[in-house]
């Protein structure tokens, strides 16, 4: 699974899909799989902007696709989310891929290293939030010497 | 319905993977409506006693993801076509999934034919002598095999394995190139390179 995250699209087929997209678009004939397309090369870019658009464009895909195309959409957009390091988001979107299809080894993949990551996130958060607390009342303790020695 | 990668992640975990080897990259090509997308997973295999890790992508064959999954096929080194016996819906697929096979890997990749779900003899759509010489009128392996049972799997990655190496051995496949699909792992770290661009995904990328 941390290869699938990580799998980054060539410049080359990235700009192939937008052309395609762009192309669709201008003649008016946007056909939703060309969107599909184009949407999950934007969400492998190693630009988070592009991500985002890939992210916004899922979403707005999931809204008018029907049912049994939402799959696709929320795996793609848990992962899109994992890239831009969104990972309670990303978390929500593979729970509900989960809720639908609990035996979804690709969705429990996804999970389990979401969840990881979050977890030794929050670790590291704590461990400066405590780096800080710990500073602050060395400080204070400083400051409260400095002022007994003056008293 | 179980497809081939149900076995790509076996229990026990596989042996970590040996310092010296050189990865090859393997696509399978299968119809497997359950697989969104594209799915990674490895595997070691043993070739003349030397262990090889097998990188695995293994793509979906429904249409809407077929444009994009064909930019998995490329530095591709062995590919493997998987079509279910007892539908010859997924057998027609072959030829337009050789044609993208052929043409956006190279010419040296090993191509594999398998005709999955080999345990139900009963509900047989495609005999074997007409796969066989479908396979032999292409120039391609060919095995049946069952993911149910395990039956021919592990032959299946390892002819694979064995074909890559007598091509790199006969100099028909260059490891150095960088769309041969085997990479060979430098000796030193590059300078400048993100850490992530150690990716084995992205190496493979060969534009």
């Amino acid at each position: 699974m941390e290869a699938i995250v990580k799998d980054v699209i060539c410049a080359e087929d990235l700009l192939k899909f937008e052309k395609k997209y762009k192309e669709e678009e201008a003649s008016g004939s946007l056909s939703k799989n060309t969107k599909f397309e184009y949407a999950w090369c934007l969400i492998r870019s190693k630009y988070p902007d592009d991500i985002g658009h890939g992210v916004n464009m899922l979403e707005a895909l999931y809204h008018d696709g029907p049912a049994e195309e939402h799959r696709d959409y929320l795996f793609y957009l848990a992962v899109g989310n994992y890239r831009l390091k969104e990972y309670e988001k990303s978390l929500n979107f593979v729970k509900s891929l989960l809720k639908k299809e609990p035996g979804n080894t690709q969705a429990r993949e996804l999970e389990r290293m979401i969840s990881k990551k979050m977890q030794r996130d929050g670790l590291v958060g704590m461990a400066i939030v405590g780096g800080v607390v710990a500073g602050l009342a060395g400080l204070a303790a400083v400051a409260i010497g400095i002022s007994k020695s003056k008293s | 319905m179980l497809c081939l990668k149900a076995l790509m992640h076996p229990t026990p975990p596989p042996t970590p993977p040996p310092h010296h080897s050189h990865p090859l990259r393997v696509l399978v090509m299968a119809d497997c409506p359950h697989t969104i997308g594209v799915e990674f997973g490895t595997r070691i295999i043993e070739v003349s006693g030397q262990k090889v890790k097998l990188q695995i992508w293994d793509t979906a064959g429904q249409e809407r993801f077929r444009a994009v999954t064909r930019s998995y096929y490329r530095g591709a080194a062995g590919a493997l076509m998987v079509y279910d016996i007892t539908r010859r819906s997924t057998y027609n697929h072959l030829s337009s999934w050789l044609t993208d096979a052929r043409n956006l890997t190279n010419p040296n990749t090993v191509i594999f034919l398998i005709g999955n779900k080999a345990d139900l003899e009963a509900q047989r759509d495609v005999t074997y002598e007409e796969a066989k010489q479908f396979a032999e009128e292409n120039g391609l392996l060919f095995l049946e095999a069952s993911a149910k049972t395990g039956d021919n799997v592990e032959e299946a990655f390892l002819e694979t394995a064995k074909k890559i190496y007598q091509n790199i051995q006969d100099g028909s496949l260059d490891l150095n190139a960088a769309e041969s699909g085997v990479q060979h792992k430098p000796a030193t770290s590059q300078p400048g390179r993100l850490p992530n661009d150690t990716q084995p995904a992205k190496d493979a990328c060969s534009c």
